[in-house]
């Protein structure tokens, strides 16, 4: 019966899908995903309209709370580009986490010999350093594959280890970073000097939030207007050709990898000197893996991934509100996280494909 | 024109036909691709579908392989309306298909491949039962395949008939090929009509695919000639001439020969001396070359594949590091040079995959233009690309080339195959090479590209380009070189000036037979 019913139809790949069926399937995606959130917070033992009401108004439901959604917004965005320009070439970096604790490690370093006292020259110095930071982070895997053909999945996910446990060495009892007499493993508050500037009188969000959506729009560029976005798009299609065609694929490695990883570095000296104001393991409660998730919702799409990291910025604060009005966990944030991305991934399939009916053939 | 077939099916025809077509129509978005196509296969015949590229014949196949459905008319299979959603229903029918791009998968070995393709319904899998079977029916064919060999290990040719042994290892009752002996060599295709013609005495019915029309003549029983989606006739091949289906396939008649102007021989330009190089498995592929190539010169290689031309290649195109010897271009030695530095001094590359080497799939027309050159002070403002620029080149090189894309921002993939060496000759040839590596560059293209392609060659040759070209049909080498090589196992076996050239000697000498 079943089989029959499939026999009837066929899938075939779609020639050109228009921008508003791709809006319209993104928007129903995320509706989608929320819908089967909401089943599961009912499951949970909540109400809905109070869910939603509280999940909606945590996210984006003042300026206060819209605000802070994009300071959520700012290190996804710098970790959602991150992925975009490695992704691109098909390159798999995953240690956007690792190299973003390098970045804000590095930055701290920084701070620490320099010991200036203009504030611009802070600034500068920590973007310097933040990005120099991560780009070694993901340097190193560029050069394993490169010199060792070791595949850069295990390097980067052994580098995320590696930066986590690092990190963990110098705050400890008898590492030299650790606050003197504190209980936590933090050191001690960046001086006032150091801190980013913030954007609006009263509110936390930062001038990391201004160097992210730079950061966006300069990779837009690269990508789209640039040979080196050519060949980044050339290797990621088809790096046979790219290299017959004289693209060097072992020098492009190292650049995307190096831009890469430095983009996640800055997400780390924002995190540092913009929001936390000290390092600690608590910088990135898993920016970089989220960072992932945002460069596939946004197709791999620098713009895009701007409107995909205030959604999930937004989502991450709606969820602690979640959890305040109505008792559900704020960790079913991941569930809703990986609902969106799901769905978004489903809608992608159905933009590029359509369901046809057979018909006339006996 | 052929009168349409009747709907009506009498007792005799249900003995005899074993496969039966009415009014198939398949409408693809931009393209009517089968517009009420009608015809009939016999039991033990080989019935050839004749075509330009984009004439419809491989939908049709595709169609009749249950990888396409059609929008309308039926298909009949010993008298019975058969309905095919799928190549599994097309198997369970008695049909099988070997496509133009082979479906292997590349890690696995020969035996392997041909085990996915079966559906025993047994849990483990019976290596031995389908290695001897395997066995037997190369034994039986002939074939000389290393069934324990990784399909990427090896050639064209020889995946092929993995393919082949595919089909033939399920027990089809009707074999469709698409276009195969596109890289087939003169002899081996000659195998191949000898295989077919064996399989056809047993009862096999065979649709075979191709625009060329020798083919048509030396293996066929009948011929459907297809022309821009429509059907032109079906004939008995031995009522027609070679010129009349040109005709019938191309709307116009055909220039058969190209013109070559006399040019004198120039100076040197590309010199190889005892190049060794491995090939992917390890083993030695380029055993020792010595070439001369001079400067208004078509050197032809001919070579069976396997026999280290794909290596040779490689080596002089920078994608292969050589093992020994040395290559100098102009005077200077250029061996072991990056793909990009040797581009540079001046070797332009058609490579022997023009998908998989030549361009990017995804990449539209104009975009694919500037490869390799994207970094060309002439593409570039301000450390931008040059939008402009390359816009005005794409129109220019569009309409010089006369490649056929709806427009200059139309990915590649869309574009025939013809087309698309179009547009990596119209690359190419910008830079003003002075020399032009080409392997197997109209393989599997239309007569009319091919003509057109024969024609660029030549005038590049009259301007004093060196042109190194290989091709597996020996026919267009005999016709375009000034010289042939002959290329067996690694090493140059025979060197001969075109007028001393001759046909059997060649093929004698590309199978490893005769000569030093």
């Amino acid at each position: 019966m079943i089989a029959d019913i499939f026999k009837n139809y066929k899938i075939e790949e779609r020639q050109n899908a228009s921008i508003y069926t791709k809006v319209g399937f993104f928007i129903l995606a995320i509706v989608m995903s929320l819908i089967i959130s909401f089943i599961l917070i009912r499951y949970a033992g909540a109400d809905v309209k109070d869910a939603a009401k509280s999940l909606f108004t945590g996210a984006f439901g003042g300026k206060r709370e819209l605000i802070e959604s994009l300071i959520k917004a700012t290190p996804l965005i710098l970790t959602g580009l991150a992925t975009v320009v490695a992704f691109k070439a098909r390159i798999w970096n995953i240690g956007q986490e690792g190299q973003l604790f390098a970045g804000a490690m590095m930055g701290y370093w920084i701070y620490l010999i320099a010991d200036t006292q203009f504030v611009w020259l802070n600034i500068i110095l920590a973007i310097i350093g933040g990005f120099i930071g991560g780009a070694l982070c993901g340097w190193i895997p560029a050069l394993l594959k490169v010199y060792f053909k070791v595949d850069e999945v295990l390097s980067t996910v052994i580098i995320n280890y590696i930066m986590a446990y690092f990190l963990s060495f110098m705050l400890s009892a008898t590492g030299p970073w650790r606050q003197a007499d504190s209980f936590y493993q933090q050191t001690p508050l960046i001086a006032d000097n150091a801190h980013w500037p913030l954007l609006f009188e009263g509110y936390r969000l930062h001038f990391g939030f201004v160097v992210a959506l730079i950061a966006a729009f300069i990779m837009y560029l690269i990508m789209s207007k640039t040979p080196l976005g050519y060949e980044i798009r050339a290797f990621g299609s088809n790096p046979s050709a790219a290299e017959a065609q004289g693209i060097s694929s072992s020098k492009l490695f190292m650049i995307i990898m190096i831009i890469s990883g430095g983009l996640s570095g800055l997400a780390g000296a924002g995190e540092l000197f913009g929001a936390e104001l000290r390092l600690s393991s608590r910088i990135s409660p898993g920016y970089g893996f989220t960072g992932i998730i945002i460069a596939m919702v946004a197709g791999l799409n620098p713009i895009g991934v701007i409107v995909a990291a205030i959604l999930f910025g937004g989502l991450l604060n709606g969820a602690v509100r979640l959890q305040v009005v109505t008792g559900v966990p704020s960790a079913l944030i991941s569930v809703i996280q990986a609902m969106v991305l799901v769905f978004v991934l489903i809608s992608r399939v159905l933009t590029s494909y359509r369901i046809r009916r057979i018909k006339n053939v006996a | 024109m052929a009168t349409p077939d009747l709907p009506t099916i009498t007792q005799e025809d249900r003995q005899d036909i074993f496969l039966k077509v009415r009014d198939l129509t398949k409408k693809f978005p931009l393209v009517l691709a089968n517009d009420h196509i009608s015809f009939d296969v016999r039991k033990g015949e080989i019935h050839c579908f004749l075509g330009e590229n984009g004439a419809g014949k491989s939908t049709l196949a595709e169609c009749l392989y249950g990888f396409y459905s059609p929008d309308s008319g039926e298909i009949l299979i010993n008298g019975q309306r058969v309905r095919l959603n799928s190549p599994l229903d097309a198997i369970n029918d008695g049909i099988g298909m070997v496509h133009q791009h082979f479906m292997l998968v590349d890690v696995l070995t020969v035996v392997e491949n041909v085990m996915l393709s079966i559906h025993s319904g047994k849990i483990f899998l019976d290596y031995s039962e389908a290695e001897s079977k395997l066995e037997g029916l190369c034994k039986a064919y002939g074939v000389d395949l290393d069934l324990h060999a990784k399909i990427w290990q090896l050639s064209v040719g020889e995946q092929q008939w993995v393919e082949i042994l595919k089909a033939l290892y399920v027990g089809v009752n009707l074999l469709i090929l698409d276009e195969p002996t596109a890289s087939l060599t003169p002899q081996e295709s000659e195998r191949l009509f000898s295989v077919l013609q064996k399989m056809k005495v047993q009862g096999l019915s065979i649709i075979f695919i191709t625009h060329k029309l020798k083919e048509v003549m030396a293996v066929s029983d009948r011929v459907t000639v297809l022309c821009k989606g429509k059907k032109v006739a079906t004939v008995d091949t031995s009522k027609v001439t070679l010129e009349e289906l040109a005709t019938m396939m191309v709307g116009r008649e055909v220039l058969f020969r190209v013109k070559k102007t006399d040019t004198t021989r120039g100076e040197p330009i590309l010199i190889v001396e005892q190049l060794r190089a491995n090939n992917d498995m390890g083993r030695l592929a380029v055993d020792g070359i010595n070439l001369t190539l001079h400067h208004g010169e078509i050197l032809g290689l001919a070579g069976v594949a396997g026999n280290g031309l794909k290596e040779l290649f490689e080596v002089l195109f920078g994608l292969r590091k050589a093992t020994g010897g040395k290559i100098f271009l102009a005077g200077k030695d250029v061996t072991n040079l990056s793909p990009g530095a040797i581009k540079r001094k001046g070797i332009g590359n058609i490579p022997e995959d023009r998908f998989k080497m030549g361009v990017i799939p995804d990449f539209s027309v104009s975009e694919n233009l500037i490869l390799g050159q994207h970094r060309h002070t002439e593409y570039l403002r301000l450390g931008f690309l040059n939008e402009k620029q390359i816009r005005h080149d794409a129109e220019k090189s569009i309409s010089e080339f006369d490649i056929m894309t709806p427009s200059i921002d139309h990915p590649i993939k869309f574009l025939s195959g013809g087309n698309v060496q179009k547009v990596i000759l119209a690359r190419e040839l910008r830079l003003d090479p002075s020399v032009l590596l080409a392997n197997q560059p109209t393989r599997g293209l239309d007569v009319g590209v091919i003509e057109f392609f024969h024609q660029r060659l030549l005038e590049k040759r009259s301007m004093g380009v060196g042109i190194l070209l290989a091709s597996e049909d020996l026919d267009e080498l005999l016709e375009l070189s000034d010289r042939i090589a002959v290329v067996f196992r690694g090493q140059i076996t025979g060197l001969f000036d075109i007028q001393d050239a001759h046909r059997d000697e060649i093929g004698l000498l590309m199978a490893g037979i005769g000569g030093v």
